[in-house]
């Protein structure tokens, strides 16, 4: 619609596009991924394509406030509107350096990202994102800007407009279109305006104050007070719809000095620092927590190893699991979510996947064990980064008010990566050792994304947009993790998400001139995951572990053992050692140290796994660096020796006799090898075989045993008939099939006479195919034409006819069909089928062929 | 980072004591830690709510917890822990009980919500009068105790700043003619009096009367002095006549046989527990004069109804004595809110190094059932199992062999049931003390003891507690009620006076082999392995072939 003098501005958005360079280009693409999928053919399509709606909500979503607070003052701007005008808009009349320094970068954010074009003397805003920008009446506009008084009299009569021409003073005309421009003229005078103003009543100028910042609707009543009617009268007020008047945009601008918000806000929140901690300190601090996710995690699998929890029919935990995890880990509900969902998102547990499914450690758990400690964590960080799986939902409902529970679906949060590493890169901006004031954070997080969130999740406060929520929930996780410590970044954390060392306050890019012509790129660090290719992730881990091996402690070959039967491990011991102690003493306190408590439950344990009490001796003296107290010992020999004292074990049957001698000569018999017989003792032999064959066996071997009950007593072997239980006697199987009655038969001989009438009723040849000559011979399906087809059958109906026809029905099969047509409509015809004995329709195509029925027919 | 203390997540302290810090670290964390366990190498302590606040009661913030946490500790202390230690003491002082010149004792808070939290507590409710204005609300004065106890529960300690009442005065000095109090019953003395009501621990023998004589000569007034029973009434007469300026005239006896109300008055837990017609007809002598002070000995057998009662004497200082604060009702904690926090604790172990307390072995001597008396013991009656294994035969044998050993020492043989305490007195030939002997019998057999007459003598339970016989070196212990852990204590407890040539005292307790006895010795044990008395356990054939 601009039609200009000066060529070389674009003339559309496509025009812009197409002298914008690739690198700008592809700016603009990387922004706006959505824009290449898939690729469009040329530029003019790109530039449809970045002017849909859905596209353009994206876009305005990814504004950081700034930015979208000038996409809005442009939104209410002329069309277009030189630089000036929007510098107006944004900065007011008095200007506003930090504005005027801002302006610049947004602008060329916003052309970078299509959402603006035109050079500076005429930026225009993309129409799309205008239409969803600029105010009306359903969509209030954050500016709190109402119409332009060209806007809000558009249904107003001339006389009307006239009246308020002569009110402000103006020189009356005809042409509405001149007046209604003359008004807006006046009204954006500053001088004009605030002289008309002065001369209006106290009470007048305080209806306008109080609509100022908007909303810019107010009520009057059908006969309005004199102060709003002296509003009305000079056109400060517009109705907009009876009862309802409106403050026009150029009024409200000129009380408002020309600003389009009332708080621009250009620089983005600082982040505070709430505290300061020496780096040594965050860094040992953050390493003693890693190391206790380490240990949280295998806990959790091996709290698991034996049967871990059931899957819920839905998927995930149920409650009563989780609430058991945590008890066992001796945290918080939520804490243990956090755990249990770091070990799936980093795959170390996943359902086994059978029929009675239960959670249960993958194979990959068993590899991440073996790695040093360092790397096991940064695996864990690493998941913990990436994943989209938000722990922090758990226990929560879903839209649908249904639990969300660890493990679960629906707990998959696709900004969560993104937010993670944002929280991350905040806390990286902030000097070494200084932990943000979490509120901070949120206030900056906001004006990075100021659409995101509360329009995403529905019906929550502000304050509790799934935004800030990602990023309280990655505060507390960074902690437990170990990626901060009291707060904050520690050194592997900050290598972890690829952050140099540490920064200079969130420098920001020098702004662009307001001259600067089109296009400008990286003006500003990109907000997605710095690493994003799978080798960077890569890179950023393996530093990441590599700057926290260091921090661990080594771990102790040696435990202190105490009188009290207590061993104290004064620090990670090495995974040997642990594991055995771990089996031969509970555990009483965790942290830095271990505490271990012999109890003869727990050396019971160990001797059930196969130790023995010299080993469990030696290995405690070797380990400890004090003498092993005596109580010890001696709780370890007390247990030893009543060990496996009683031995349980199976046999089939037994034999006993008073007589040593007899069954000395049982086992030496070699005839008793396959009874599987050993001695109990000196008068018991077991057998492995079953009383009966162990009777039949001793028999044959020449002695005369007798069958003793569970209870003791001699069992007589009566030569009682045997016995089954109870059985049903068999059903007879016949010969051939049953005689059938007489229903069946009667049914039998009437498709029987039908089929045959359909074969052999004699027809009248078809007048189409009189080439071939002769009528269709039988057997044969009839063939014609669909066209002869429909006649004949029409004229079927009309006689009433039978009909003979080939039929092919819906899984192929042919047949013959002798049929009485009773109508043709829509491709069917309905009609008395004689060999079917009742009323059918059928579709006219599968109707291979029809022949009229000889005229000796029934 | 290599300090002696090892911060564990679930809140206790690992010390190791062998560290050279370890002694800087204990005072710097005594204040808000309990020291729960003291084996040989490290020492645990345990961070409690209630020790947090004790803290801020006596003057100490969060900062310093914080930082005296962080300075020793080896390893980075868990950021979660400071936070909850933080948060914990900023819960102290948010609400205190004071005296209001027109409403009496009232309640103030300087956290609004807070106060309306615990006011719609069912169990506060009743406690308190009429709300005075939006922060404070009146407070029944006989609530005092109760309604302090239900905060702490409701985790909202209150800060008692209604004070004592001074009670009737009356002079009380130490004679510290040729003795003095020891230091650490000095600082004992002082922790106790600058908290105004709280419990001293010490061990046995570690001379708990003379902090509760110096405690008196503190306060100067008149003072009732609850104890366990009879004799030990008598002894802490006897030691009070010879520590202070106390006459005989100005104690009083309040006991079965005696009811005296002296300006101080010494009275049983028996007498003020007896129950006439579903009434405690002695419980008035707390009334019967204006007390300044009440000193209970042995606090960890406090009796339920006295209990309820000393909830009522919130003004008036109170005094726990006790050596082991556990009683297997799991009670400690009302103790700790009725009588108050713990002002002194001292390992067994450091009053030992000192030499106050005579040094221990302690050995544990196992004996083998015989297989008649092993098959008698399997088919016993569950009730009779433990009576069946502690009063074997072989017990007295090894008993005899003990005695044999140790002959010309002054030996206390110590059990549970009479037949078996009759049947060894018959075969030692020596005088039985049990529950049915006179008091009178009773001190002159102690007395004789003491003077070295007698040189063994067989008790039962009632010589558990409260019996000073410095002499003794030797404790036989054959049976004893059940699992107690604190009875074990205060057996040991009877021979750790000071010798006064510096004797090592000997404890044997003797167990039956792979029974009851058995599993309860280890229970008993508990105790003092945790206050790092080390058992030997010997065979009783050993002991019996080497003598």
């Amino acid at each position: 619609m601009s039609t200009e003098e000066k060529s070389a501005a674009p003339r559309s958005l496509a025009e812009a596009l197409r002298v914008r360079d690739d690198v700008s280009l592809a700016a603009l693409l990387r922004s706006r991924p959505d824009l290449v999928t898939p690729v469009p053919t040329d530029l003019t399509q790109l530039a449809t394509r970045a002017g849909t709606r859905a596209s353009v909500v994206r876009a305005l979503e990814r504004l950081d406030r700034f930015a979208l607070q000038t996409a809005q003052a442009l939104a209410v701007a002329a069309d277009p509107a030189p630089y000036e005008e929007l510098l107006g808009l944004m900065a007011g009349d008095e200007g506003d350096p930090a504005v005027t320094a801002a302006l610049p970068r947004a602008v060329a954010l916003l052309r970078e990202q299509a959402l603006v074009w035109g050079a500076d003397d005429r930026l225009r805003l993309v129409r799309t994102a205008r239409e969803l920008l600029a105010p009306s009446p359903q969509h209030p506009s954050p500016t709190g800007l109402g119409p332009t008084v060209r806007e809000a009299t558009a249904g107003m009569s001339p006389g009307r407009i006239q009246e308020i021409l002569a009110a402000v003073g103006l020189a009356s005309t005809h042409d509405s279109v001149s007046a209604v421009s003359a008004l807006g003229e006046l009204f954006a005078d500053r001088t004009r305006t605030a002289a008309l103003l002065a001369a209006l009543p106290g009470e007048s100028r305080e209806v306008l104050d109080r609509l100022v910042w908007g909303p810019p609707y107010g009520q009057v009543t059908h006969d309005p007070a004199p102060h709003l009617r002296a509003l009305l009268d000079r056109g400060l007020l517009l109705p907009t719809a009876p009862g309802t008047v409106v403050l026009p945009r150029e009024v409200a601008l000129h009380l408002r000095a020309g600003r389009a918000h009332r708080t621009p806000e250009p620089v983005p929140p600082p982040v505070e620092a709430a505290a300061t901690h020496r780096p040594q300190v965050v860094d040992a601090t953050a390493a003693g927590q890693a190391l206790a996710a380490l240990a949280t995690v295998e806990e959790l699998l091996k709290e698991w190893d034996e049967g871990g929890p059931a899957v819920l029919r839905a998927g995930g935990l149920s409650v009563r699991d989780l609430k058991r995890t945590a008890v066992a880990l001796d945290v918080p509900e939520p804490v243990a979510a956090f755990w249990v969902e770091l070990a799936y998102a980093a795959g170390l547990v996943a359902s086994d996947g059978e029929a009675d499914e239960r959670y249960a450690a993958t194979p990959a758990y068993d590899e991440w064990r073996e790695l040093p400690p360092a790397e096991r964590w940064a695996r864990l960080a690493e998941s913990w980064l990436t994943a989209t799986r938000t722990s922090g939902l758990v226990g929560g409902r879903d839209a649908k008010d249904r639990t969300l529970s660890a493990l679960g679906p629906n707990l998959d949060r696709s900004a969560a990566p993104e937010v993670r590493h944002r929280v991350l890169a905040l806390l990286a901006g902030l000097p070494e050792g200084a932990a943000p004031d979490a509120e901070s954070v949120l206030a900056r997080l906001r004006w990075e994304r100021p659409l995101r969130g509360p329009q995403r999740e529905q019906g929550e406060q502000r304050e509790d947009d799934l935004r800030s929520r990602l990023a309280r929930w990655t505060l507390t996780e960074a902690e437990l993790l170990g990626v901060t410590g009291r707060g904050a970044l520690a050194a592997p954390g900050r290598a972890l998400i690829g952050a140099p060392e540490p920064a200079h306050p969130a420098a920001q890019p020098e702004p662009v001139g307001p001259g600067d012509k089109l296009p400008v790129h990286h003006h500003r660090a990109p907000l997605a995951p710095a690493p994003v290719t799978p080798a960077e992730r890569g890179a950023a881990t393996a530093a990441a572990a590599r700057l926290l091996a260091p921090l661990f402690p080594e771990p102790l070959d040696h435990v202190l053992l105490q009188a009290d039967l207590t061993a104290v491990a004064p620090g990670p011991l090495e995974r040997e050692l642990a594991d055995v102690l771990g089996v031969l003493a509970d555990v009483e306190s965790k942290g830095g140290a271990t505490v271990y408590r012999f109890t003869p439950g727990s050396v019971r344990r160990a001797l059930d796994a196969g130790r023995t009490a010299a080993d469990l001796h030696a290995f405690l003296s070797r380990h400890s660096r004090t003498p092993v107290p005596q109580p010890l010992t001696y709780l370890i020999d007390d247990v030893a020796r009543r060990h496996g004292r009683l031995r349980v074990g199976a046999a089939s049957a037994y034999v006993r006799c008073d007589d040593d001698a007899t069954l000395d000569e049982i086992l030496a018999d070699k005839r008793a090898t396959g009874l599987g017989l050993r001695r109990l003792a000196p008068t018991v032999l077991a057998a492995q075989t079953d009383p009966a064959a162990l009777l039949d066996g001793l028999r044959a071997m020449g002695f005369a045993p007798a069958a003793e009950s569970a209870a003791g007593d001699v069992l007589i072997a009566r030569a009682d008939a045997r016995r089954t239980p109870p059985r049903a006697a068999p059903e007879p199987v016949p010969d051939g099939p049953p005689v059938p009655d007489d229903t069946l038969l009667t049914a039998a001989i009437r498709a029987i006479r039908a089929g045959d009438l359909a074969s052999t009723a004699p027809r009248k040849p078809g007048h189409a195919d009189g080439a071939d000559g002769g009528p269709a011979v039988g057997g044969e399906l009839p063939r014609t034409s669909a066209a002869e087809t429909l006649a004949t059958v029409q004229a079927a109906v009309l006689t009433g006819e039978a009909l003979w026809i080939g039929y092919v029905n819906a899984e192929g099969a042919a047949s013959q069909r002798v049929i009485a047509p009773i109508r043709v409509e829509g491709g069917f015809v309905t009609a008395y089928d004689h060999t079917a004995d009742e009323v059918r329709t059928y579709p006219l195509h599968r109707i291979t062929g029809v022949a009229e029925l000889a005229d000796d027919a029934p | 980072m290599n300090g002696p203390l090892i911060v564990q997540s679930d809140k206790t302290l690992l010390l190791e004591v062998d560290h050279e810090q370890a002694g800087d670290c204990r005072r710097a964390i005594a204040p808000f830690a309990e020291l729960e366990r003291a084996p040989e190498h490290i020492h645990t302590y345990r961070v409690t709510p209630l020790g947090l606040w004790n803290a801020r009661a006596a003057g100490h913030d969060a900062e310093q917890v914080v930082d005296a946490l962080v300075e020793y500790s080896r390893y980075p202390v868990p950021h979660a822990l400071l936070v909850d230690i933080a948060e914990t003491m900023d819960r102290y002082g948010r609400l205190t009980l004071s005296k209001h010149p027109a409403h009496g004792l009232v309640l103030t808070t300087t956290d609004r919500p807070v106060l309306e939290e615990v006011l719609k507590s069912k169990r506060i409710a009743p406690l308190v009068g009429a709300r005075i204005d939006p922060d404070t609300v009146a407070v029944h004065p006989s609530e005092r105790g109760q309604i302090k106890q239900t905060l702490l529960k409701l985790g909202w300690p209150a800060e008692d700043l209604a004070g004592y009442v001074d009670g009737e005065a009356h002079p009380i000095e130490l004679a510290e003619d040729g003795w003095a109090l020891r230091p650490y019953q000095k600082q004992a003395v002082e922790n106790f009096w600058h908290g105004g009501s709280g419990v001293v621990v010490l061990p046995c023998g570690a001379g708990k009367t003379l902090v509760g004589a110096g405690s008196m000569a503190q306060a100067k007034s008149t003072t009732l002095i609850l104890v366990t029973n009879t004799v030990s009434a008598r002894q802490w007469k006897h030691e009070l006549v010879k520590r202070t300026s106390l006459t005989e005239d100005e104690i009083g006896e309040y006991s079965g046989t005696k009811k005296e109300i002296r300006p101080v008055t010494i009275a049983t837990y028996q007498v003020l527990t007896t129950r006439r017609k579903g009434v405690y007809p002695h419980l008035e002598l707390f009334d019967s004069r204006d007390w300044g002070l009440i000193v209970y000995d042995e606090v960890h057998l406090l009796p339920a109804p006295v209990f309820k009662f000393t909830a009522d004497l919130q003004a008036r200082r109170r005094l726990g004595l006790t050596a082991t604060l556990v009683r297997e009702d799991g009670r400690e904690s009302d103790v700790f809110s009725l009588i108050g926090p713990k002002r002194f604790d001292a390992p067994w172990k450091e009053i030992e190094a000192q030499g106050y307390i005579a040094p221990a072995d302690c050995v544990e001597v196992r004996v083998n059932l015989t297989d008649s008396e092993r098959l008698a013991y399997a088919t016993a009656e569950a009730e009779e199992k433990y009576r069946f294994c502690a009063t074997t035969d072989t017990k007295r044998k090894v008993t005899e062999a003990i005695v044999r050993r140790f002959a010309g020492q002054q030996i206390l043989v110590i059990g549970q049931y009479i037949d078996q305490l009759d049947e060894l007195g018959e075969h030692l030939g020596a005088p039985v003390i049990k529950g049915d002997t006179s008091n009178a019998q009773r001190e002159k057999l102690f007395e004789s003891f003491r003077q070295g007459e007698i040189s063994v003598l067989v008790v039962s339970k009632v010589a558990n507690f409260s019996i000073d016989l410095p002499e003794a070196t030797v404790a036989i212990q054959v049976s004893g009620t059940f699992g107690s852990r604190q009875e074990e204590a205060q057996r040991l407890g009877r021979v750790l006076r000071p010798k006064a040539d510096g004797h090592q005292a000997h404890f044997y307790s003797v167990v039956a082999r792979d029974t009851l006895d058995q599993d309860f010795a280890a229970h008993r044990q508990r105790f003092l392995a945790e206050q790092g008395y080390a058992y030997r356990i010997v065979d009783a054939d050993e002991l019996l072939t080497e003598s």
